[in-house]
């Protein structure tokens, strides 16, 4: 499974996006707002769900802003991170 | 629509600025905090965020900190008014206490007994039942009167003095002591690092650079008496409740409104209620978090509202208390208006232009006789008292 | 103790072990059904299954999109559900929102959640804390989803007195209507009977077994439950139907001394088979006439509400319900027999807490109704 297929699984699954499954999310579609639609709250719960599935720590909202644009700029954030980046 | 004020005639407080009210309110005038990580509990979180604990004491193994804090500042505001037990007993008294986690059913150690498998000791389960805080106080004082503990999150303490008000002005008491009362302990200083809402630093209501809050705990309690009783035992008014208003966002679990609707609406019906206009108003013992949205949102109403009048957060004195913070900060907006100055805004340095507006930067005389002490909640609870001098 | 301004009951929303909405706990109320549910738990001497009073809320998805609910826990889902069954019984339309003010009464608040967020941390560490647990686990977290939902922007209370969290709400029900700080007050009492309150209840008072006999003063024979209450109440001037009036709510203590009892109205017992305050009912309830329903709803401390609830149908009925299970034993009070009528104009419900606290609602006839509730003298 590609790091892009994960999250979307672990999107719908941790944050609970009842009438969503996996394949209906646009992996270049904005996470908030317009898009998913998700909010500050759902933020902050992916910066725990990050660090608990992938184990990488995002120490403030402000370090995870730019790789929260999209399940795209996510997925290239977090296979950065795990490689050392 | 302007209600009857009703005297306020003794106060009480506990909180890492002091265990009375005399000694917080002396430390908030020279300057003084001291927020550091905490000492009476531990975290494997990677940072240590500061906090504002009442470091010297300790209650009873049968009560929860939470009720012994508010009995503490109970005394005190007892004593201040000059009514002893006897003749509290003569008066029906009702008792309102603001909290967050004086009746909350969880308790970390019985929770990890009970995940392991064990059958963990029910002696923390049986102190939360017997801590509800306003039955602690009327059992401890006999109280006959009725009894209601607030749970309105942040804005439990304001909320909880409006509404003893509002018992007294219906008759359904003679008198009452209201306020608010909470410990700071695991549960709540991981929730508040998992929002992202405190700062690793101590914190800075209304700077620039602000970064968050810090979580501090106490309590205090403020006696409400009827005009009636007020010329029947003899005592004096220290000073008034003049209004309260209160209204919700509808907005979002944990962010404020951004346009401030709902603490429009509260400061509204506040100053409606207590019959003061707002030039009148001397100045404002705001919310102020520390926290990006609050102070952002908190401020851009301040200036809409009440342009030009002298305010300030003191949270960077005591933290931010949660349920007591409302009740604390209403006794040091009574305090002020004994003395006629506030204390500095602790902590703020740099002026935000996304704010506009700054708060007070030193010990600050007044003229006025009135004054407003805001509280914003999660759950978008918005709360005012007018308070006024005697 | 108010002139003229009288507070109606416009509306009724009641989900709990019984069913879901106003015609579920009268057909329950008239049939005696109390047949509670089950609630499995694991031990540390293994798993147990004990009778329990468990709620469903899937009829919530008739009134709330699932996308909205995504993070609403089973607390809030319960109160959504009662404030929503509420506000339709009461006819009243979704814009009507202005004015409106919000109370809500629990004794133990979110429980499940807070469970879970201790879970995520006990579990993976304090750094993987669940925010969106952390937030829902505040006592006023159904409070705020009912208000975000309706879009409700008046004054907002909630209230937790373990025993008496009903009466003591509902004496601020009253206040800000006699104000007039609000034309009207969407109240409710909710409780979740999660797994930690059960395993509590388990540890605490072992058990429970079938069936619920609260008029049997020495015996415990409480059944714990979940459920919502909810209720519109408006001023006089504002309502349009309803059940009855709410006339007086009062809390305090000590209950032995000037205890305002009805003198010639149906009392109505809050006796929910826990032995610490049955013996009391008793005591007070001495010679009264009275009814008790909480074998239908079982224990909880938002159980006053599902009082409250059944006795505005008795007044709107005009007839008492039969109080459940062998109750002609020896309870010192005069228990009318299903069919009955009300007898009064007034009900009082009686609630009784652990210490020396008492709790009383009183509930009226509304003004210019006429028959069934005549006195009989």
């Amino acid at each position: 499974m590609t790091t892009v297929e994960k999250l979307k699984k672990i999107l719908v699954e941790d944050l609970n996006l009842q009438e969503l499954s996996p394949g209906d999310i646009d992996e270049n579609a904005p996470l908030f707002g317009e898009g998913l639609g998700l909010d500050s709250l759902d933020a902050v719960e992916l910066i725990v769900i990050i660090q608990k599935r992938f184990g990488i720590e995002i120490q403030n909202l402000d370090e995870g802003k730019a790789a929260f644009q999209s399940v795209h700029t996510l997925a290239s954030y977090i296979e950065g991170r795990l490689s050392g980046g | 629509m302007s209600v009857a004020p009703i005297a306020i005639t003794g106060m009480g407080c506990i909180c890492a600025a002091g265990g009375n009210l005399s000694d917080s309110m002396n430390a908030l005038l020279r300057g003084e905090r001291r927020p550091a990580p905490p000492v009476r509990f531990a975290s494997n979180h990677p940072v240590r965020y500061p906090v504002f604990e009442a470091v010297d004491f300790e209650e009873p193994p049968d009560l929860l900190r939470t009720s012994a804090f508010a009995l503490h500042a109970a005394r005190e505001a007892f004593a201040d008014a000059g009514l002893d037990r006897k003749t509290l007993g003569t008066l029906r008294v009702g008792v309102c206490v603001g909290t967050t986690v004086g009746t909350v059913m969880s308790e970390e150690t019985f929770c990890r007994g009970y995940l392991a498998g064990d059958e963990p000791d029910m002696a923390p389960f049986r102190r939360i039942l017997h801590s509800n805080p306003a039955d602690v106080i009327a059992r401890e004082f006999d109280l006959s009167g009725p009894r209601q503990t607030v749970v309105t999150a942040c804005s439990s303490g304001t909320d909880a003095v409006g509404i003893a008000g509002s018992w007294i002005r219906a008759g359904l008491c003679d008198a009452a002591i209201a306020g608010g009362a909470d410990e700071l302990g695991r549960i709540t200083y991981i929730g508040f690092i998992s929002l992202m809402i405190t700062d690793d630093s101590p914190c800075k209501p209304f700077d620039r650079h602000r970064k968050g809050l810090n979580l501090g705990e106490g309590a205090a309690m403020l006696v409400l008496v009827s005009e009636r009783v007020l010329r029947r035992v003899g005592i004096r008014a220290r000073s008034f409740l003049l209004g309260y208003g209160s209204a919700s966002d509808a907005y979002h679990l944990t962010a404020p409104r951004p346009d401030g609707a709902g603490l429009r609406s509260a400061i509204s019906e506040a100053l409606a209620t207590s019959g003061v206009s707002s030039a009148s108003v001397a100045f404002v013992n705001a919310h102020g978090t520390g926290t990006p949205d609050n102070d952002r949102v908190e401020s851009r109403v301040l200036h809409d509202m009440l342009p030009g009048i002298p305010f300030l957060s003191t949270k960077g004195y005591t933290g931010h208390t949660l349920g007591a913070a409302g009740a604390i900060e209403a006794v040091f907006t009574a305090a002020c208006l004994e003395i006629g100055k506030i204390p500095a805004n602790a902590g703020f340095e740099t002026p935000d232009p996304g704010i506009g507006i700054t708060p007070v930067t030193e010990v600050t005389p007044f003229a006025g006789s009135v004054a407003l002490s805001e509280s914003l909640a999660f759950g978008g609870n918005n709360s005012v008292v007018v308070l006024g001098k005697a | 103790m108010s002139g003229t301004a009288r507070i109606v009951l416009e509306g009724i929303g009641v989900v709990g072990g019984f069913g879901c909405g106003i015609a579920d706990l009268s057909r329950a109320l008239a049939e005696g059904n109390d047949r509670p549910g089950t609630l499995s738990l694991s031990t540390g001497s293994g798993p147990i299954e004990f009778p329990a009073f468990r709620a469903d809320t899937s009829r919530l998805k008739e009134f709330v999109p699932a996308r909205t609910l995504r993070r609403i826990d089973h607390f809030s889902k319960l109160a959504l559900l009662g404030s929503h069954l509420a506000l339709a019984d009461a006819g009243l339309a979704e814009t009507e929102h202005e004015r409106l003010g919000l109370i809500i009464a629990s004794g133990y608040g979110a429980t499940g959640i807070t469970y879970a967020f201790l879970k995520s941390f006990i579990n993976d560490g304090d750094i993987c804390a669940s925010p969106t647990y952390f937030a829902n686990s505040v006592h006023n977290s159904a409070a705020a989803h009912i208000s975000i939902v309706l879009g409700a922007r008046g004054p907002s209370l909630t209230v937790s007195q373990f025993d008496l969290s009903v009466p003591s709400a509902l004496t601020s029900v009253r206040q800000w209507l006699l104000e007039g700080r609000v034309d009207r007050v969407l109240f409710g009492a909710v409780e979740e009977l999660s797994e930690l309150i059960g395993y509590a209840w388990y540890r605490q008072r072992g058990a429970p077994r079938m069936p619920m006999t609260p008029l049997w003063t020495g015996k415990e024979t409480a059944i714990p439950a979940e459920g919502a209450a909810f209720f519109l109440f408006s001023r006089t001037e504002e309502a349009r139907a309803g059940y009855c009036t709410l006339e007086t709510a009062v809390t305090g203590s000590p209950a032995n001394a000037g205890f305002p009892l009805p003198g010639d109205g149906l009392l109505l017992l809050g006796a929910d088979g826990r032995r610490e305050t049955g013996r009391r009912y008793a005591v007070l309830a001495e010679n009264a006439r009275i009814a008790c329903y909480t074998p239908l709803y079982g224990s909880m401390p938002a159980g006053p509400a599902f009082d409250l609830a059944s006795a505005a149908l008795i007044i709107k009925e005009g007839r008492i319900f039969p109080s459940p299970g062998d109750a002609s034993l020896d309870f010192p009070a005069t228990i009318p027999a299903g069919g009955e009528p009300a007898g009064a104009d007034r009900i009082s419900c009686l609630t009784l807490a652990g210490d020396k606290a008492y709790g009383l609602t009183t509930l009226g006839k509304l003004p210019g109704t006429t028959g069934e509730c005549a006195r009989e003298d």
